[in-house]
């Protein structure tokens, strides 16, 4: 009996010892698992940001209680050209807020339904361990609220989106948006941060109203799109929309992609990614060129501005960008950097 | 006209409607109604009811790719409209808005009405009345000695379009719908604005979401993409409940409505329309 | 209500003393007394849900003929039972009602009671009609569709309600018998 005892006692804590390191190594800070992780004081309202902004940094700090406040909508904006288009929306805007937390936080996920709306909405997120991740908990008829919490225990970038039937119309709709999951301590920091979100909008003219575009439901069995876009929009990162970092700076964009069909490979012309969360996870590649965005995916890209100019984002599947409004600019400016990049004009004098 | 089977103009004797059709129940069958309000009084009960012969049908979320049968029953040409409703309320003061029980209706019951007995500022009498519980909706049909439709039944008319009684094998019938379910305020057009269909019946699609008495026997969540329940333990005899027509996304919306919806909940787009069986039966 | 207010002011001039000891509050609106379908317990009494007022209430919807997700229900709440501290016993009904009213008459529950040990006095078991039953699911927010002559598929919560009628909790899926017991002690504890 002892001896049985003894060997039981030796094997837990060689397991426990194991496990420990486990989680030293992945996390490299604390030894506690996620899971276990206590979110101390009372419940704060996270800030959320829309696109191309995005929340301030976690940081050093601890796990906390956090509120997300996320209404849905049904809503006209303007798809491209002053044509409008009925979007659907997370807190008004395409792609829907910026959700940024760090691993070990308890979030409240309040999900309100526009009494105006005409269908019922939900949200999936994607960082959530638990059936549907909350879409059966949270589908809300219009003007009901409706609530979940689970506890972000995966870092990581991750889409949400609603999961109401028929789930490609809503997501075609722009019912979709990123949730960033800090690990411990917070990402290292950068100079810039942008948020970018792909997507592919499939229309035809609405029977109701002249001039305005809805869903086409046969273009999207079909996957064949008529807008490829950044940011719900075209031109919504061009022009004076531009995105800007300085030369010496590094820049992180979270770039995701909702879909609800198309995969993206995301390149910016002219640069190379230094750093590429792959897939948005845990496994950071270098010098990439062009990275996959899947549907219902995300990733983390980080570079340095070098050379001052305009950089041009694409999905480089180049049709998207050059005849479904996959394209924006980011604009660095300052020095000219001869030694990385000499435009030399040859001289006929 | 010419298409509708048969319309039934109801001016059934209340005595009539209110007996029991179970013969095998334990407790006697007691009108909903009565739980609430005595003797319920609505002067309009005469709604056109059209005739709807039934047969067999096959279901958009359904246990397996059976066909269900319909029984032949007469629904309501059109929704209740506020007007009616509020004939309802001023004889039965206990659906009104500040007598409700809240069991039986949430806070945003008839919100918007300017008193217990008046009709929203600029509300249109004839338009549908919405944000009503289906406790609400059932009450309201049992006083004029109606009833819900059924799931089963809603959707059996909803098959059809104006000259077909099945239309869903017809590219155009689920687009047209998607159309009107996308417009907005919809649900303050007067009802029979628009042209009924094969039935004779009117603003299936075009005003309203509507109640039916069993709307909780959806067993899927509002999350379609399950498409089935593997874990039989969750359910008692649980079973296959994917959808049988992927491509009609109209239905889709409606079951995720549905699924949605607790007893209790009132909306702004969401009202009801009554149903009748053919056959009355008499206590023994 | 016009009928019954009539009925209750009339009562109240003729015997106001015994009336007022009857019915000392009126109930909360969003209480489940408000309910006045017709029941019968596993003896055979007819019953209304307000004859259950006073103590508080785990309610669970089943059917004894089920032989999947019913017997696990009915096994919880004898779990349950089994953990309510002694000194609450007597503040707690433990109610079984059935969503086949067709077939479980009281004399069937009475023999489902039975044989599963469950004869103690804070069982109740209820039966109604149709409409009834699917009012009371409606008001647990509890879904459930005939799916043949002798089977159902159902959602399966368990309530606790409080001796007012009003619900204070619910547990859906796979329930957490402990959580239950817990809640059920604050109630009756709050209640007392």
């Amino acid at each position: 009996m002892r001896v049985k005892y003894l060997v039981l006692c030796a094997s837990l804590s060689i397991a426990l010892a194991i496990t420990g390191c486990k989680t030293n190594t992945e996390q490299g800070k604390s030894s506690v698992s996620p899971v276990d992780m206590v979110a101390s004081g009372e419940p704060e309202v996270a800030e959320l940001t829309g696109a191309p902004k995005v929340p301030a940094p976690v940081g050093n700090r601890q796990p906390k209680k956090l509120i997300v406040n996320l209404v849905t909508t049904e809503t006209e904006g303007i798809i491209a050209d002053s044509i409008p288009y009925t979007f659907w929306t997370f807190n008004h805007t395409v792609p829907g807020s910026f959700i940024r937390i760090r691993v070990g936080d308890e979030v409240t996920l309040n999900l309100k339904n526009e009494a105006s709306s005409v269908l019922p909405h939900n949200i999936d997120l994607h960082a959530v361990t638990g059936p549907g991740g909350g879409a059966a908990a949270t589908s809300s008829v219009p003007g009901k609220e409706t609530s979940f919490s689970f506890k972000a225990i995966n870092p990581g970038l991750y889409v949400y989106h609603c999961a109401a039937p028929p789930v490609p119309m809503h997501i075609g709709n722009g019912m979709y948006g990123l949730i960033l999951v800090e690990p411990e301590g917070g990402l290292p920091k950068v100079d810039r941060e942008y948020y970018i979100m792909q997507g592919d909008f499939y229309t035809k003219a609405s029977n109701i109203k002249k001039g305005l575009l809805e869903f086409d439901n046969d273009k999207a069995v079909a996957e064949k799109p008529d807008y490829v876009l950044f940011n719900g929009k075209k031109g919504s990162l061009l022009g004076a929309n531009m995105i800007e970092a300085k030369v010496g700076e590094t820049v992180r964009l979270f770039v995701g992609n909702g879909g609800p069909n198309l995969t993206s490979s995301f390149h910016v012309i002219g640069e190379i990614f230094d750093n590429v969360y792959l897939e948005g996870g845990s496994t950071i590649s270098h010098n990439i060129q062009t990275t996959v965005v899947p549907a219902g995916g995300a990733v983390i890209v980080e570079f340095k501005c070098e050379v001052p100019g305009e950089y041009v984002l694409v999905d480089h599947a180049l049709s998207r960008a050059f005849n479904k409004g996959a394209i924006g600019k980011l604009k660095v400016t300052g020095e000219a950097n001869p030694k990385v990049f000499n435009a030399k004009t040859l001289s006929k004098h | 006209m010419k298409h509708f089977g048969f319309i039934a103009a109801v001016w059934m004797s209340i005595g009539l409607m209110s007996c029991s059709n179970q013969e095998n129940n334990p407790v006697e069958e007691k009108s909903f109604a009565d739980h609430f309000s005595g003797t319920v009084q609505n002067t309009r009960v005469n709604t056109a009811m059209a005739y709807i012969p039934g047969g067999e049908y096959k279901p958009f979320y359904g246990s397996d790719t059976s066909l269900v049968k319909v029984e032949p029953f007469l629904l309501d040409e059109r929704p209740v409209t506020n007007g009616e409703y509020l004939d309802f309320v001023k004889s039965n003061p206990a659906w009104q808005k500040s007598n409700v029980k809240r069991i039986f209706a949430d806070t945003a019951y008839l919100h918007n009405w300017s008193s217990d007995t008046t009709l929203p500022e600029g509300a249109n009498a004839d338009a549908p009345i919405c944000n009503i519980s289906w406790f609400a909706a059932k009450a309201y049909a049992e006083s004029i000695g109606k009833r819900l439709p059924t799931l089963d039944e809603w959707e059996f008319v909803a098959m059809a379009d104006a000259t077909s009684p099945n239309a869903r094998s017809k590219s155009e019938y689920s687009d047209r719908i998607i159309d009107l379910y996308l417009q907005k305020n919809r649900q303050f057009n007067p009802v029979k604005h628009s042209p009924p269909n094969y039935w004779g019946v009117y603003n299936m699609f075009d005003l309203i979401w509507e109640w039916t008495d069993d709307f909780n026997s959806i067993l899927t969540t509002g999350d379609s993409r399950s498409g089935q329940y593997e874990d039989k333990s969750l359910f008692c005899a649980g079973g296959a409940t994917s959808a049988t027509d992927i491509l009609n996304y109209a239905a889709f919306m409606r079951f995720a409505l549905r699924t949605s919806l607790k007893a209790d909940f009132t909306v702004a787009n969401l009202g009801f329309r009554c149903a009748r069986d053919t056959v009355v039966h008499l206590n023994k | 209500m016009n009928r019954f207010y009539f009925f209750l002011a009339a009562m109240f001039l003729l015997t106001s003393c015994e009336d007022k000891q009857k019915h000392p509050e009126p109930l909360p609106s969003d209480s489940i007394f408000n309910l006045s379908s017709q029941w019968k317990n596993q003896y055979g009494d007819s019953l209304y849900l307000k004859d259950l007022q006073g103590k508080t209430l785990v309610v669970v919807m089943i059917y004894t003929s089920c032989k999947t997700a019913c017997p696990i229900l009915v096994s919880k709440m004898k779990s349950i039972e089994s953990k309510i501290a002694k000194k609450d016993k007597r503040d707690v009904s433990l109610v079984l009602v059935s969503i086949d009213p067709e077939t479980d008459t009281p004399a069937r529950l009475h023999e489902f009671a039975k044989t599963n040990q469950m004869s103690d006095p804070q069982w109740v078991f209820l039966t109604s009609n149709e409409s009834s039953t699917q009012e009371f699911a409606n008001v647990l927010s509890m879904k459930y569709k005939k799916i043949s002559p002798i089977d159902f598929s159902h959602s399966n919560i368990i309530s606790v309600f409080s001796p007012d009628g009003q619900l204070v909790s619910q547990e859906e899926g796979a329930i957490d018998v402990d959580k239950v017991v817990l809640t059920l002690h604050e109630t009756v504890q709050k209640s007392k």
